[in-house]
């Protein structure tokens, strides 16, 4: 058994400007009598259902477009993809398959669209091919209408493969 | 006026152009910035949509700041302002803008702490007992048995940290602006402590 010391808690304040919480007030006249090693923290509940993950309320990081722990209120359509690029910071890509009907032959054919979804620090891990739940908030930036609500592991290999939902 | 904050103008998602097809609107019209500085307050009133009124600040001197842990606000001279994230050129030009840290006159917040506290404040060390003799009005005044029991009884929680009694010292401390000059009129905010306090204070000095 062997005690491994704890790596140094990466700073979170990487800004320019001071990162905090704006709902939280860490009163320092507190802080320095009760000695609190805690640092406050303030998440709620999107509602719909979603669970709000462990990393939200327990994470120190500081997102204000995040649904759990920022000021973003999800209102309007939910919709599933599969995550197709997570090389933005702090937002990805997401493919949305579908049929489209033609008439004239009683066919189907296939279509899809690309939607950019921000993507919460709470969620650690988020790959290539990852099946993601994302619920409609207010534009976060010039593209960015959605915020990533649940992720749950691909199963198969491909993202580019056609996947209907 | 010729600002507009439209998005027809810029290219869609996928990179395409967006062809014009009508003209700009008033409903997505811009103003100039207010960029307000110091000096004697100096207030617009614009007229806006909805036929409300927002305040441009076109120069202003003091504001409402809060001292949050002791939960007191005074309105206060502001003095300088020192550190801004976004731009450089808005310190050196002294520009007034939300987030904006400045430097604001300690006055009105030493005497509401004397009088609360019955204690001085900025006074280091040994001096404390020295100065304290030569106090100012507030601690000097005379005070009933009543007030002086209630003073008392506060003495316990009147430590501060001593980032901010240094600031009581030279007179000035440091806040971070948190109203819109340029909207409400206003430059209110908080005085800076903890972390924050911490952080900002390292910002500056290693600007200098």
């Amino acid at each position: 058994m062997s005690w491994s010391r704890k790596p140094p808690i990466p700073s979170l304040q990487n800004e320019r400007a001071f990162l905090k919480q704006d709902a939280v007030f860490n009163n320092a006249k507190l802080a320095a009598r009760k000695g609190g090693d805690k640092e406050k923290r303030w998440y709620k509940e999107v509602g719909l259902g979603f669970k709000t993950p462990k990393e939200a309320k327990e994470g120190t990081y500081v997102d204000k477009k995040c649904p759990f722990t920022g000021d973003v209120s999800i209102r309007g359509r939910i919709l599933t993809g599969v995550v197709r690029s997570t090389k933005m910071k702090r937002t990805i890509i997401i493919r949305r398959d579908y049929l489209h009907y033609i008439a004239k032959y009683n066919r189907y054919e296939k279509r899809h669209r690309n939607l950019a979804a921000h993507l919460s620090p709470c969620f650690v891990g988020v790959e290539v091919g990852d099946v993601v739940t994302v619920g409609q908030c207010r534009p976060l930036s010039k593209t960015v209408r959605f915020n990533v609500l649940r992720v749950s592991k691909a199963q198969t290999k491909t993202s580019k493969r056609f996947q209907k939902f | 006026m010729g600002i507009s904050r439209d998005s027809r103008h810029k290219r869609s998602h996928t990179g395409a152009q967006r062809p014009q097809y009508r003209k700009k609107r008033k409903f997505e019209l811009g103003r100039q910035p207010a960029q307000t500085k110091l000096g004697q307050k100096s207030i617009h009133p614009i007229k806006t949509r909805g036929g409300n009124f927002k305040f441009r600040a076109l120069r202003l001197d003091t504001g409402n700041f809060s001292w949050g842990s002791e939960s007191v606000t005074r309105k206060t001279r502001i003095v300088d302002v020192v550190y801004n994230a976004s731009n450089n050129e808005l310190v050196r030009t002294q520009t007034l803008v939300k987030g904006a840290i400045i430097q604001i006159d300690a006055a009105p917040f030493r005497q509401w702490y004397e009088r609360h506290y019955g204690l001085p404040l900025g006074k280091k060390g040994k001096k404390a007992q020295d100065a304290s003799a030569a106090a100012s009005e507030e601690l000097s005044k005379k005070k009933s048995n009543h007030l002086q029991r209630k003073i008392d009884g506060r003495k316990k929680d009147a430590k501060i940290e001593q980032a901010l009694d240094d600031q009581f010292g030279s007179g000035r401390l440091y806040a971070r602006i948190a109203s819109r000059p340029g909207q409400s009129g206003r430059c209110d905010g908080y005085i800076l402590e903890g972390k924050e306090l911490e952080f900002y204070v390292r910002k500056i000095r290693t600007k200098k």
